[in-house]
């Protein structure tokens, strides 16, 4: 799975629409400034897959990607535990960065996972003239690698490398630092590309 | 050809569909719904463990580790390349978890693997000594070959238990 240079930068520029749709939302809920940070397009090998994501404690609100492309892959929303506590802590009103994570901290989390998510699919979506929704969430908050590696499982073109999609989005006032990562499918992957192609010839 | 071997003593890696065969120390981080799958002959002091993530190749020939219908015979295999009698194998197997609540209740990828790995196991008469598998939680196996074929399990909250 190859990109050209000008694949790369085209889809980069729609992560890039996306996830500041998503900061922005961030940015509202939190009622601070969101930094964003360059998409980032990466190629990793299942066995490799460790050195990209390992036994870190992290929150995972994870959406399967609906509409125009039934089962297209999948979008989430990726906190460390460190991050989620004081994201959590900061939205109700909270100082005790010690507390075990609870059920109102989980409805917190998949409620922010699910309007930064729909804002990056909205955006896009938008943009590419299709339409793209998101499943109802599932969130998980364990091993960053056991996450991943099942939704990968769970994808439905055999695969032997997935393509990550990540935009890092980070709060310096609350130390807060999250991710969008987007892992489509490699025929999403083509449609995305595709639609992205005509754009460019028509404008 | 198992994936290559790491100077004595180092702990090797073994990344999804991967796996090794020996005496060395090996490891495996973030089980999710993949099995974490180990294999020891005492009377050798020799092990193979292999990381499987789906159970069924239909038919691919690339990775057999990816898979427990190809894994289980390529680490029997292996074994017995190395001398190592089918009788005096153990096995235990680490993970199948279903991490998403709301994705696995249609698709419980682990739940398929773990179940595919116990009968094969069963079917090429390999005694599986243990299990830790299922639930919602992630987990890491540390496999020591050298020291009396010894299986250790980490959680995300930091507990451990010997398998």
């Amino acid at each position: 799975m190859e990109l050209s240079p000008i694949q790369a930068d085209a889809i980069q520029e729609l992560g890039n629409i996306g996830a500041a749709h998503a900061a922005t939302t961030l940015s509202q809920m939190l009622g601070s400034t969101i930094e964003m940070s360059v998409p980032a397009i990466k190629v990793v090998d299942l066995a490799q897959l460790g050195t990209y994501m390992g036994e870190e404690s992290a929150a995972m609100v994870a959406f399967e990607l609906q509409g125009d492309i039934p089962h297209g892959g999948y979008v989430l929303f990726y906190i460390t535990r460190e991050s989620a506590v004081r994201m959590t802590n900061t939205m109700l009103g909270l100082t005790d960065l010690a507390r075990p994570l609870n059920e109102m901290d989980e409805s917190a989390l998949i409620e922010v996972g699910n309007i930064m998510v729909s804002a990056f699919l909205d955006a896009t979506a938008e943009l590419l003239g299709f339409i793209m929704l998101p499943s109802p969430p599932a969130l998980t908050i364990d091993m960053a690698h056991a996450a991943m590696q099942s939704l990968i499982a769970q994808m439905q073109e055999e695969t032997n490398e997935v393509l990550l999609f990540s935009t890092e989005l980070t709060c310096e006032e609350h130390r807060i630092d999250s991710d969008i990562i987007m892992m489509p499918e490699r025929s999403t992957l083509e449609k995305i590309i595709a639609l992205l192609e005509d754009m460019m010839k028509t404008s | 050809m198992p994936d290559p071997q790491p100077r004595i003593e180092q702990t090797s890696m073994i990344g999804i569909g991967e796996y090794r065969v020996g005496s060395f120390p090996m490891m495996t981080i973030g089980l999710g719904s993949c099995i974490g799958l180990t294999m020891y002959d005492p009377n050798l002091k020799l092990g193979a463990m292999v990381h499987i993530m789906l159970p069924e190749s239909a038919g691919r020939k690339e990775r057999p580790g990816k898979y427990a219908d190809t894994a289980v015979p390529l680490l029997m295999n292996e074994l017995a390349a190395m001398g190592c009698k089918n009788r005096s194998i153990t096995a235990k197997m680490i993970g199948g978890a279903s991490m998403f609540e709301y994705f696995g209740t249609n698709l419980n990828i682990g739940e398929r693997n773990a179940e595919k790995v116990r009968n094969l196991l069963k079917e090429h008469h390999i005694h599986l000594a243990a299990e830790d598998v299922g639930g919602k939680v992630g987990r890491s196996v540390t496999f020591l070959p050298g020291n009396d074929g010894k299986v250790s399990i980490r959680r995300a909250d930091g507990t451990s238990t010997d398998l």
